[in-house]
């Protein structure tokens, strides 16, 4: 899903790189103030090294396509979304200018469909899920469908984005339902890594989620 | 920061890696969504032309597809260590004085 360069025109890459530094600058605030901060550097420099490596494993599936775990859903649900989405900020970050994963000119869109849409669509709905089915299924369910959705919503915004570009018109009646039914089918495997894991972490290490001072609880 | 635990999964990762993102990926032909879509459009990939960085696709110049992947998974663990590392110090700089 990370958007290369020359994908977007300048006013799609410009416009995605202003919402991007600006929710930055809020969550920055909003880390600041609701966790604790000398607990959550470490914390998400951890959660940012697993997710890099966890990135490269492509997983083939038969046809010809592949895919990887994204984990800004997975982050968020342990983490709360602020720091979450500083995570995979530092993540994209490292791809595109070390590895040239993803472009320069595309880093504000892929931080935007990753590290804020996938993040918080994934935090939103396992908070609505966990609200209605308590304990640990509750925690899997949840963890299942924020993943789930946070990667098909994220790649229905690429998809969007690069179809909205004016370079591009009328391209949305491509790019949309490519990426939006693509990801859906893939993002099975996102629910269910990010089920498993969130449940495993969320049960046996509780101790991670108390990293959230006051304010917005990740579980 | 990082604890022996995490670290051994970490260096297990790596050391699959390879195996999924070059042997497997190669053998049904990679090819993520985006790209389906980029086709279709026929958008143009200009990374290789505009290109400012030597481990481009996580490969390292001179060595095996397979080496490389798994000494960019090293690198890229390395340095966001290093960044962590970094804010960490500037952190608590700041919150002694």
């Amino acid at each position: 899903m990370h958007i290369p360069d020359g994908y977007l025109d300048p006013i799609w890459c410009a416009g995605t790189y202003a919402v991007t530094i600006a929710y930055l600058i809020y969550a920055y605030r909003r880390v600041r103030a609701n966790y604790d901060v000398s607990r959550a550097i470490p914390l998400m420099t951890v959660f940012a090294a697993g997710i890099f490596v966890a990135q490269m494993l492509n997983w083939p599936i038969p046809g010809g396509t592949s895919l990887h775990f994204v984990g800004g859903a997975l982050s968020a649900i342990v983490l709360g979304p602020y720091l979450a989405s500083y995570v995979m900020f530092l993540v994209l970050l490292v791809q595109a200018l070390v590895f040239h994963d993803g472009g320069i000119t595309t880093l504000g869109a892929n931080v935007l469909n990753m590290g804020i849409i996938d993040v918080w669509v994934g935090y939103l709905i396992y908070r609505l899920v966990t609200r209605y089915v308590g304990g640990s299924r509750g925690i899997f369910l949840g963890a299942f469908l924020g993943g789930w959705a946070g990667i098909t919503i994220a790649g229905a915004a690429a998809g969007t984005e690069i179809g909205l570009s004016p370079w591009f018109p009328y391209g949305i009646y491509i790019s949309l339902p490519v990426m939006a039914s693509w990801h859906a089918l893939l993002g099975i495997v996102e629910g269910a890594i990010t089920a498993f894991v969130a449940q495993y972490l969320l049960t046996k290490h509780p101790e991670l989620t108390q990293v959230v001072k006051v304010g917005v609880r990740a579980s | 920061m990082i604890s022996k635990k995490q670290l051994i999964l970490i260096i297990m990762l790596i050391a699959l890696s390879p195996l999924f993102g070059v042997y497997l990926a190669n053998l049904v032909g990679y090819h993520e969504p985006l790209d389906v879509a980029g086709d279709l459009l026929h958008l143009k990939d200009i990374r290789y032309q505009i290109n400012w960085t030597p481990f481009i696709d996580y490969t390292v110049p001179g060595l095996p597809d397979m080496v490389g992947y798994a000494i960019a998974g090293v690198m890229g663990f390395l340095i966001i260590l290093g960044i962590g590392y970094l804010i960490n110090w500037v952190h608590n700089k700041r919150s002694r004085r």
